[in-house]
């Protein structure tokens, strides 16, 4: 099947399981992006069209979540403001998130959803507000953060020696969240993997010494179908082992599977808890 | 102290996957040498030792820009600064060590009468110093065609300005020059001391250079406060 048809079917089917115009619109995109870098066949890479959707229907928002009680705060962010030059980009947003908790930063592109993640890390500077990070953070940007010139394991190895993780153990615990992710990693050098499987690493990078507060920008870019349903069983677990996760993300159309949804599309203030 | 030797481990490993970058620093100084062996053999040593300055620091340069996207990740992953530039610094003083060698055991083989001892000490100090330099201009500017063209500037005034000027002792790499005269021209003791003393004051300059830029470009941002 060619790509152009398989992608039209991918589109009518994901109307047709009631997934939201610019949800179907990313989805078809990303499939179309990751079909023109790979150039696999459609029907090898994502299988049917309404298999993949359904699956893509199934899995946005994966469980409902259970009332659970909430636990001790991991991350408050409180009035960020940011502006680019006279341009502000945020102004006044706010988000707390709990321990065991999921939330969810969405909105249009250029809404400022990256760059309040990369406040909350510390990694940009804000004009004004404050975050309070209860425990350690783990970051996984939406391309970049590797070495080119180093494999999986040693990415394992460094990182896990910053979090006070012997050698051994970060292999083995990086090879165990890589295998949660369908990837067992080889000996190639990063900038040999894929985008997709060099994206698996940067979430596992992320993961590794088990951090109270996960800051994930659209870590999925590239997954296909069953490591994009991999990624949210994991998110999944991270908050039932009482983590804080937020997630940048466009795929979100059942808003009742996180805890927490900060939306950016509406203004450049923004407030969630 | 383990954090910095993984860094400095990985930063090899890196750097020694680069094989045509390590090809290039290899052959590079044999270009300086060859260019005055027929007609000035102190001067092709003079030339080798700086061709060797300028070899380790571009390597500098490249290593601290390809790291620039790494390293705020792992600060956020318990590395401190210092951690993070002093294990780049002890990779690329031995790579250095590395590079060098071959040159000192030609020169050993292939010059007569001049101070082995002082041309070795000559490339120790190029190996300290030529890394720190690579590492400040790559702090100080992002984008490495900038340093590239700094350090081009620097090695070209290097070998066209007269040693014996004041202007010239603001060179990163005088002391070459200097403690070379020492060791071709038989000089007096004096001009290894003011080499020594040159390479001393740079090197302790272009540290505080290379940590302070570190610490601004990864210090903790002031809006955010980490709660234990």
């Amino acid at each position: 099947m060619r790509p152009e048809i398989w992608l039209a079917a991918l589109s009518d089917e994901l109307r047709r399981h009631g997934v939201g115009p610019d949800l179907a619109g990313h989805v078809v995109a990303e499939a179309a992006a990751h079909l023109r870098d790979s150039g696999e066949q459609p029907l090898r890479a994502f299988g049917a069209p309404a298999a993949y959707a359904a699956a893509v229907a199934d899995s946005v928002g994966g469980p409902v979540a259970a009332a659970r009680p909430a636990g001790p705060v991991r991350l408050r962010a409180v009035d960020i403001v940011k502006r680019y030059g006279r341009r502000p980009v945020l102004a006044g947003v706010s988000l707390t998130v709990r321990a065991g908790q999921v939330a969810a930063v969405v909105g249009a592109n250029g809404s400022g959803k990256s760059t309040f993640l990369r406040i909350c890390a510390g990694l940009a500077g804000a004009d004004g507000g404050r975050v309070e990070v209860h425990g350690t953070i783990g970051y996984c940007p939406q391309a970049g953060g590797t070495a080119d010139f180093l494999r999986a394991d040693e990415h394992f190895a460094l990182i896990g020696a910053g979090r006070g993780i012997r050698r051994g153990e970060a292999l083995r615990a990086g090879a165990h969240a890589a295998a949660a992710l369908d990837w067992r990693p080889g000996p190639q050098q990063s900038r040999h993997l894929s985008g997709g499987t060099r994206q698996k690493l940067n979430l596992v990078l992320a993961a590794l010494g088990d951090p109270d507060v996960l800051l994930l920008d659209e870590p999925y870019q590239g997954f296909d179908r069953g490591t994009y349903l991999d990624f949210w069983h994991e998110v999944w677990r991270w908050r039932d082992e009482g983590r804080a996760v937020v997630v940048v993300t466009h795929l979100l159309n059942q808003l009742d599977r996180v805890d927490v949804v900060l939306d950016l599309s509406a203004s450049t203030a923004g407030a969630a808890a | 102290m383990t954090r910095t030797f993984t860094v400095a481990e990985m930063s090899l490993r890196e750097l020694t996957r680069r094989r045509g970058v390590l090809l290039m620093l290899l052959i590079l100084p044999l270009a300086f040498y060859l260019a005055r062996r027929g007609d000035h053999l102190g001067q092709s040593i003079r030339f080798v030792c700086l061709g060797l300055c300028w070899a380790l620091s571009t390597a500098a340069l490249f290593t601290g820009s390809a790291a620039r996207a790494l390293e705020p990740r792992l600060r956020l992953s318990g590395y401190r600064t210092h951690e993070l530039f002093l294990g780049r610094l002890v990779a690329l003083w031995t790579l250095g060590v590395a590079l060098s060698l071959p040159y000192f055991l030609l020169i050993r083989l292939d010059q007569q009468d001049v101070r082995y001892g002082a041309i070795a000490v000559i490339m120790l100090l190029g190996v300290v110093v030529s890394p720190l330099l690579g590492l400040a201009v790559s702090a100080l500017l992002p984008r490495d065609l900038e340093g590239m063209l700094v350090l081009l500037t620097v090695v070209g005034l290097q070998m066209i300005m007269d040693p014996a000027g004041t202007a010239s002792r603001a060179l990163p790499f005088w002391f070459t020059r200097e403690i070379g005269t020492y060791a071709i021209d038989h000089t007096p003791a004096p001009y290894l001391t003011r080499g020594l003393i040159h390479a001393l004051v740079t090197t302790t300059l272009l540290m505080l250079v290379v940590a302070v830029a570190f610490t601004i470009r990864l210090r903790q941002r002031p809006h955010l406060r980490f709660v234990s």
